[in-house]
C-alpha cells in the first residue's frame, strides 16, 4: 500500500515537472502558426479578390465622379442581381440623357433625341468592371499588388491597393475598396513617374439587399432593336502582322471592317487586350499627309496614336503609354 | 383718393360707419379694388390665406404700362459669331443611330482636349504634339497647321479620328 501511494505521488509529481516544459515547447510552436496563418492579415489579392465578387454579386447604386484632364463628369451606376443574372443601369448626371442598360447579354443605349438602340454585349461595361474582373492570380505576372494603407472615401473606411506594373508598357493604377462590403471605391490610373490621369471617384455608395425595384421594372421591359455591327470579313484575314506586344497582351480581335461611322475603305483592325484594357490597332491606306509624321492626342489615360510611312497608316487607341504604342506600331508588319 | 384709403382701412377695422363713405366705395371701381387688397393684407397678416389664391393678375396693368412706351431700341444684339466649321452637327447626322453608342460610351472624343503628355522624365517617348481640339471647338486650327495643311484637311483628319474613336467604342461594347 505505502509503494502504490508513493508510487502516486511520484508519478505526480514527475508530471508536474514535465508539464512546463511541454508548455513552453507549444509556446515555441505557436508563433510559427499565427505566421502559417493568413487569416489575421489578408493579402492585396485577398481583398483584390474580395472586390471582384462584391462588384458582381451586390445590389448597389454608385454615384461617381470620372476626372480626366480637368473635365469632371458625373455619373450614376445602379446594379442588381436578378435572379442570378446582372443587370447595370448607367446614366449621365449632367447634360443630355444619355444611359445605357446591360442585361441579359445585351446593352441599350438611349439618348435624347435618338433612335435607342442595343449591342449584343457579354463583357461588363459598367465603369469598374475591366479592373474589377481582371484576373488577379494571373496578372501577377504583369502587375505587382500592395496594400498602400486605409484611407476614407465616400464617408467610407476604405484600403488602398495599389497594382503596379512590372514594365514600363502599361499603367498602374491603385484602387481602394470599402473594407465592408469590398465594393470599389476609387480607381486611379497612374503612369511610371506617378501622376494622376484618370480618376474615378465614388461621392455616394448606397447597398441594398434587394434589387432596386426600379431597374427590376427595366429588366421586365422589352429592349430597343439589336443592331449588328457590320459583318467582317474573317475569311479575309487582315494581311498585316503585329510582331510585338506588350507581355500579357492578346489579339482577341482580328478583322477587316468598315468603319461604321465614315464612309472609308475597310480597314484591317485588330483588338489587343491584356485583361484590363483594350487597344485598337488599325491599319488603312494612307488618306491624307499629315504635316508632321504623327499627331497624337492624349484625354486621360486614352491614347490616339497616329503614324504614317511609305503608304499606310496606322492608328492605335487605348489606354496605354505612348511607348507601347510606338513600339507595337513599329512592328507591324505587312503579311507576305 | 388719399382721403378714402384712410376711410377705407377704418372700414376694414369696423371702426367707421358713414354711410356716405360706404356708398362712394361701393360706386367707385378703383376704390373696391383698393378695399379688396387691404382685406387680402389682413388675412395674410393673420394667415387666413388657406387656399387662397395670391396670384394677382398684373398682366393688364403690365401690358398697358408698355404699350405706351416708344420702343427704344438700346439693346445691342449680341455679337454673332461667324459660321464655323462645326464638325459635330454632320457627324452626328450621319452617324444617325450609331452616334449614341460612342456618346455613351465615351464622350471622350466630342470633349476631346489635347494637352501636351507630360512625358518629360521619359526620354524615350517622343513629344506629342499638341493638335486640334475637335467637335466644334473654335480652335484656331492654322496655327498649328502647316501652309501645306489647308483647312479641309484638318478638317478631314478629324473626321477620321473621330470615326476611328467612335469606332474603338463600339468595338469595346461587344468585345470577345
Amino acid at each position: 500500500m505505502k509503494h502504490r501511494l508513493f508510487l502516486v505521488a511520484l508519478v505526480s509529481l514527475v508530471s508536474l515537472i514535465v508539464s512546463p516544459q511541454l508548455m513552453a515547447s507549444s509556446e515555441q510552436i505557436q508563433p510559427q502558426i499565427v505566421k502559417a496563418e493568413p487569416k489575421d492579415r489578408p493579402t492585396a489579392l485577398s481583398y483584390l479578390n474580395k472586390m471582384k465578387q462584391a462588384y458582381n454579386n451586390l445590389n448597389y447604386t454608385l454615384l461617381y465622379l470620372n476626372t480626366a484632364q480637368n473635365q469632371i463628369q458625373p455619373k450614376q451606376l445602379v446594379h442588381g442581381v436578378i435572379d442570378g443574372k446582372r443587370i447595370a443601369y448607367f446614366t449621365y448626371l449632367n447634360g443630355a440623357m444619355r444611359e445605357s442598360l446591360q442585361f441579359d447579354g445585351k446593352i441599350s443605349f438611349y439618348q435624347q433625341g435618338s433612335q435607342p438602340y442595343s449591342l449584343l454585349s457579354h463583357r461588363d461595361q459598367s465603369v469598374f468592371a475591366d479592373i474589377a474582373n481582371f484576373n488577379f492570380e494571373m496578372g501577377n505576372s504583369n502587375y505587382e499588388y500592395i496594400i498602400l494603407g486605409r484611407d476614407r472615401i465616400a464617408g467610407k473606411k476604405a484600403i488602398a491597393i495599389r497594382m503596379i506594373s512590372k514594365d514600363q508598357y502599361r499603367y498602374s493604377y491603385i484602387v481602394w475598396l470599402d473594407l465592408d462590403s469590398y465594393l470599389p471605391l476609387r480607381l486611379d490610373v497612374i503612369n511610371k513617374s506617378n501622376s494622376i490621369l484618370e480618376q474615378t471617384m465614388v461621392v455616394s455608395m448606397t447597398i441594398s439587399d434587394t434589387v432596386n425595384p426600379w431597374i427590376k421594372q427595366l429588366s421586365a421591359q422589352g429592349t430597343p432593336d439589336t443592331l449588328n455591327l457590320p459583318q467582317s470579313n474573317s475569311a479575309e484575314i487582315a494581311d498585316w502582322n503585329v510582331d510585338w506586344l506588350p507581355t500579357g497582351f492578346k489579339v482577341i480581335k482580328d478583322d477587316r471592317h468598315k468603319l461604321m461611322l465614315h464612309d472609308t475603305d475597310p480597314v484591317s483592325y485588330l483588338m489587343l487586350n491584356d485583361g484590363i484594357v483594350s487597344v485598337s490597332v488599325y491599319i488603312s491606306s494612307k488618306k491624307s499627309l499629315l504635316a508632321d509624321q504623327r499627331e497624337n492626342i492624349q484625354r486621360g489615360a486614352t491614347l490616339i496614336y497616329t503614324t504614317q510611312t511609305d503608304n499606310t497608316e496606322v492608328n492605335i487607341i487605348g489606354e496605354i503609354p505612348l511607348a507601347t504604342a510606338e513600339k507595337i506600331a513599329a512592328s507591324i508588319k505587312p503579311v507576305h | 383718393m388719399k382721403e378714402y384709403s384712410q376711410d377705407l382701412s377704418s372700414l376694414i377695422d369696423n371702426e367707421f360707419d358713414d354711410q356716405e363713405i360706404i356708398e362712394t366705395v361701393l360706386g367707385d371701381v378703383e376704390l373696391q379694388q383698393q378695399f379688396s387688397r387691404y382685406q387680402l393684407i389682413g388675412d395674410v397678416l393673420r394667415e387666413e390665406t388657406d387656399g387662397l389664391d395670391l396670384r394677382i393678375d398684373v398682366t393688364d396693368s403690365v401690358m398697358a404700362a408698355i404699350a405706351g412706351e416708344a420702343l427704344d431700341d438700346n439693346v445691342i444684339p449680341l455679337a454673332t459669331p461667324e459660321k464655323q466649321d462645326n464638325t459635330v452637327v454632320p457627324f452626328m447626322k450621319r452617324f444617325g443611330q450609331y452616334a449614341i453608342a460612342a456618346s455613351v460610351a465615351g464622350v471622350v472624343v466630342v470633349s476631346s482636349l489635347i494637352v501636351n503628355q507630360d512625358d518629360a522624365t521619359d526620354p524615350s517617348s517622343t513629344p506629342v504634339l499638341s493638335t486640334v481640339p475637335f467637335g466644334g471647338a473654335a480652335a484656331p486650327v492654322s496655327l498649328q497647321a502647316t501652309p501645306a495643311q489647308t483647312e479641309n484637311d484638318i478638317k478631314e483628319r478629324n473626321e477620321r479620328l473621330e470615326a476611328l474613336m467612335k469606332d474603338h467604342q463600339l468595338q469595346l461594347q461587344t468585345k470577345p
